[in-house]
């Protein structure tokens, strides 16, 4: 990065900008359901248990994301914003599967 | 619109004058509160000192009886508890970085200056309470890191351990208070100029720590919570005979404890690459690969933890893996090594007495480095594992690098802070004092651990060869006594009779020097102009530099701006002094003692008192969720509102909370031997209470858009929808909870039901927490103030409330969802 620089955009005041309209908001609210009713399909589903995690999972995380993107609206704000909720969510990921790694390991050896 | 500031009367010459015993407990100057802080931590240095002594004196002989083998292990635990939590940590964070930060980065004072007052006051009844033990039948006695399950009612019933776990939620909280106020403060109150690549070394080592608290801080937070339920409620979470596993507590500790020990040793760094550049008249060497090193160094932490339990078994590929971690972070601390020495080198030095600790500690750490990489190998790591091969190391880093350092800054910034200098004699003194005690208590270390002498024990028999060197590091820890004797000394001479300090002692680099000795309540009369990386040498001496060294070299005196030793041409907005955070602060300390002395009614008391204290700071801050203008909390230069930004790293925080506690309901699941299981749980009920959760996040950002668009009856409408979805939601986990217990899911009965109820239980409580927020914002709306203008409250309480209903996406998917699929 050059010295001479500055570093940081100045977008607009109060960090309220573009944020998106009503519609964006509903269509955003359906796919939230959809996705859920998605969910509670597969769960009951006997032929895609085998599926279920990789599934869930996926559409958790979509969820996870529109939310985020949208109703948060990380997509519209400071990339400042969204670098430090990214590096949490980040560190929390790789807390949750070293863990489960780590325990699952200890369970197979100890049985 | 915002309000015009009122013009202040004229301001004291220095911000420690005025005010009085009043002014200073109401304070929320940051450089007040760096002095309380200061002030706090050598008393407890003192303290932690005298218990040092202690544990010497109990090893001078084998078969001492000097203390009991009980109260030695109360002197140990509470040496490395006292050290750690009550020295290093508010020595750098809220001691160095409190007073530096703002004036380094141009600012007239923290991003949240009540916020600021508030961790200090947190941190002394934490600190107080950890030592209430006395008063109760002892202090802690399980170690500082309190392994499980010594930590269970059942070997340790006393209250000294309540204490101790309670002691340490309450520093918690102020520690992470402390990291989201500089986290903010760093990213949001720059000066103009002053872009991320040009900030001071220290600034971006606090930077780096302060992620660092955020995010290591929670699985330590989670891991008490455990324990606290396990001593006060019953539960067994560490206890292997329902089936829970003691290791969960060392994963939990040590995902803590091995970023802690850089959360330690970064600001010393920081310190450090302040000092030398300074004293050996030369800009830093490779600026920077030293910044992008601190950020790896922060990322590999994370990695690294594993390697203090490689006694545990965790298998082959788990230890190759955190021995490989473990040695690749080697190379950015040797690259900070490297980049010092060549600072140093070919430099104008000037040999004071901060510089000498700068360079002693250069080598000190290095030694403690060296053995680290051994411990970062697992197969020789299990020969030094609980030997004193380990106390050496760990006071090589923490010593060596950290407390060398914090006295390299403390001789270096002393003048600034009090406006008198300390005697250099003195100071030299203490530094050989020093380096003689300190190497002569823990070099010889090294050598007991690998002849088999494990830690923590009280005494040892005669005959194993262990007399002589255990004299010999007694002898020298009273020569290192003695020097921090002579440093109190000479602080004391120095306040009473010290030279009066100039403006630039030092000829320095950076912002604060630019300001008076001590620095006006204000810092700037007016704000700096930064042009690039050492942005008070360039001011001194233009971009080139050279002519600074060469006056140098000629004996002159260096040129003095004269523009923030003026009075400021228009008065300066300051935040107004506040009793309410040491209200807080006291109410909590009430509230953890009623915990754990057991009277309700003081917990009570305590609750009652937090409740009058936090509607007193909504009465005192009127302007709260507007479009702020003033100083206090004025929008930064990517026009991010500090409170918005705090909001976020606040909810970082919060993501590794959670995360550390899905992981252990996922662990625990299947382990259950007792109660019942996952199958208990009901998709189709649940279903309807997460379509409710997240149609209020759809209702919750109509509201935020409407009161954007001025139309406020709307507003009203959908918070209203908001808080009546969030209450659908919390009625059918109160019925769930319910239902589940009279099927005899409980706290008590297994594995599943107190890691299924903590989860649940802690999202249902942020869930209340927020119906609560949006309450308020609802009648508050009723109030003629509340306009567009404050469009910002309706945004701060929204974004609380979508990352609630994001958590219970994730809870939803993992718990009920999976329910079949086998945990960990």
């Amino acid at each position: 990065m050059s010295e001479a620089t500055q570093t940081i955009d100045a977008p607009e005041q109060g960090g309220q900008q573009h944020h998106p309209g009503v519609a964006v908001y509903v269509i955003v609210a359906v796919f939230l359901c959809v996705l859920t009713a998605m969910e509670v399909t597969v769960f009951y589903l006997p032929a895609l248990k085998a599926v279920i995690v990789p599934v869930c999972l996926v559409l958790a995380a979509a969820k996870f994301a529109l939310i985020a993107m949208f109703f948060m609206h990380l997509k519209y704000d400071s990339w400042e914003l969204s670098g430090i909720f990214i590096f949490a969510l980040m560190i929390a990921a790789l807390l949750l599967v070293s863990l489960l790694t780590l325990f699952a390991y200890l369970s197979h050896h100890m049985a | 619109m915002a309000a015009q500031p009122k013009p202040l009367p004229p301001a004291p010459q220095n911000f420690l004058q005025g005010g009085g015993l009043l002014g200073w407990l109401t304070t929320v100057d940051h450089k007040r509160v760096a002095m309380m802080y200061g002030v706090a931590t050598l008393v407890f240095l003192a303290i932690g000192g005298i218990e040092a002594m202690l544990i010497r004196m109990q090893l001078w002989t084998p078969d001492n009886h000097l203390l009991s083998a009980r109260v030695y292990n109360e002197i140990f635990t509470m040496h490395g508890t006292t050290m750690i939590f009550l020295v290093v940590m508010p020595m750098e964070a809220g001691f160095f970085a409190n007073f530096l930060i703002p004036l380094h980065i141009g600012a007239r004072d923290v991003a949240f200056p009540r916020l600021n007052a508030l961790s200090f006051w947190i941190f002394l009844v934490g600190a107080i309470f950890l030592h209430l033990g006395w008063l109760w039948g002892g202090l802690p006695d399980a170690g500082w890191f309190g392994y499980a399950n010594l930590t269970e009612r059942y070997f340790s019933p006393g209250l000294n351990l309540d204490f101790w776990v309670v002691g340490l939620l309450i520093l918690g909280i102020s520690t992470v208070l402390t990291g989201l106020n500089f986290l903010v403060t760093i990213v949001t109150m720059r000066a103009p100029g002053m872009t991320y690549m040009r900030l001071p070394l220290f600034v971006w080592s606090m930077l780096v720590t302060v992620v660092l608290i955020l995010l290591a801080f929670p699985p330590l937070t989670v891991g008490l919570i455990f324990l606290t339920m396990d001593r006060f409620f019953g539960t067994h979470f560490y206890e292997a005979a329902y089936g829970a596993t003691p290791i969960l507590w060392q994963h939990l500790f040590w995902l803590f404890g091995h970023p802690e020990v850089y959360i330690m040793a970064l600001p010393g760094f920081g310190i450090i690459s302040e000092v030398i550049p300074v004293f050996s008249r030369k800009p830093l060497f490779g600026y920077p690969m030293m910044a992008y090193s601190l950020v790896l160094i922060a990322f590999l932490s994370y990695g690294v933890w594993g390697h203090h339990m490689f006694a545990t078994g965790m298998g082959p590929v788990a230890d190759s893996a955190f021995a490989i971690t473990s040695m690749l972070i080697a190379i950015p601390t040797g690259i900070k090594i490297f980049s010092w020495i060549a600072t140093v080198w070919g430099g104008s030095l000037r040999m004071t007495t901060a510089f000498f600790f700068a360079l002693a500690m250069i080598i000190e750490f290095t030694l403690g480095g060296l053995s680290g990489i051994m411990h970062a190998s697992s197969p020789v790591d299990l020969q030094q594992t609980d030997s004193y091969f380990v106390v050496a190391h760990f006071h090589y880093v923490l010593f060596g690098g950290v407390m060398f350092a914090i006295l390299a800054g403390f001789y270096y910034w002393w003048p600034k802070i009090t406006g008198r200098m300390m005697s250099e004699r003195i100071g030299k003194l203490q530094f050989w004092l020093t380096v003689i005690g300190f190497n002569g208590t823990f070099f010889p270390m090294h050598f007991l651990g690998m002849w088999g002498m494990p830690r923590r024990i009280y005494t040892y028999a005669p005959g194993l060869g262990w007399t002589g060197l255990n004299q010999l590091e007694t002898v020298c820890a009273f020569i290192l006594g003695l020097a921090f004797l002579l440093m109190y000394v000479n602080i004391i001479l120095s306040l009473r009779s010290g030279a009066k300090a100039p403006p630039d002692p030092w000829d320095g680099r950076s912002l604060e020097w630019s300001v008076a000795s001590p620095p006006p309540a204000y810092n700037f009369a007016r704000m700096p102009e930064v042009r690039g990386r050492d942005a008070f040498w360039i001011m001194k001496y233009g971009r080139a530099g050279s002519r600074g060294v060469a006056m140098f070299m000629a004996g002159q005196t260096p040129p003095t701006p004269e523009s923030q030793l003026q009075p400021p041409t228009e008065p300066i907005h300051m935040p107004a002094p506040s009793i309410i955070p040491l209200a807080i602060a006291i109410s909590m300390g009430v509230m953890g003692a009623g915990l754990v002395v057991g009277y309700w009614r003081v917990i009570g008391i305590g609750m009652i008192s937090l409740l009058v204290s936090v509607i007193g700071l909504g009465f005192e801050y009127p302007g709260y969720g507007q479009e702020s203008h003033d100083p206090e909390h004025a929008p930064s230069s990517g026009g991010v509102d500090v409170r918005k930004v705090g909001l976020w790293a606040f909810l970082g925080n919060e993501c590794v909370f959670f995360a550390s506690l899905i992981s252990t309901y996922i662990v625990y699941k299947s382990r259950s031997i007792s109660g019942p299981g996952a199958e208990i749980l009901e998709v189709p009920l649940t279903s309807i209470s997460t379509f409710a959760l997240l149609m209020s996040s759809l209702a919750m950002v109509l509201a935020l858009h409407s009161i954007q668009n001025g139309q406020k009856p709307w507003m009203r409408l959908w918070l209203a929808c908001t808080v009546g979805l969030g209450l659908v939601f919390l009625g059918v986990e109160a019925y769930e909870f319910t239902h589940f217990y009279h099927e005899g899911l409980s706290m008590q009965g297994g594995l599943f039901g107190q890691s299924f109820y903590t989860l649940v239980g802690f999202h249902g409580a942020h869930v209340s927490i927020g119906v609560v927020w949006l309450s308020t914002l609802f009648f508050a709306s009723f109030s003629g103030k509340f306009d567009k203008s404050r469009s910002l409250s309706v945004e701060l309480a929204g974004l609380y409330w979508h990352f609630v209903d994001i958590v219970w996406v994730v809870i939803f998917t993992l718990v009920y969802l999976m329910q079949q699929v086998k945990g960990a």
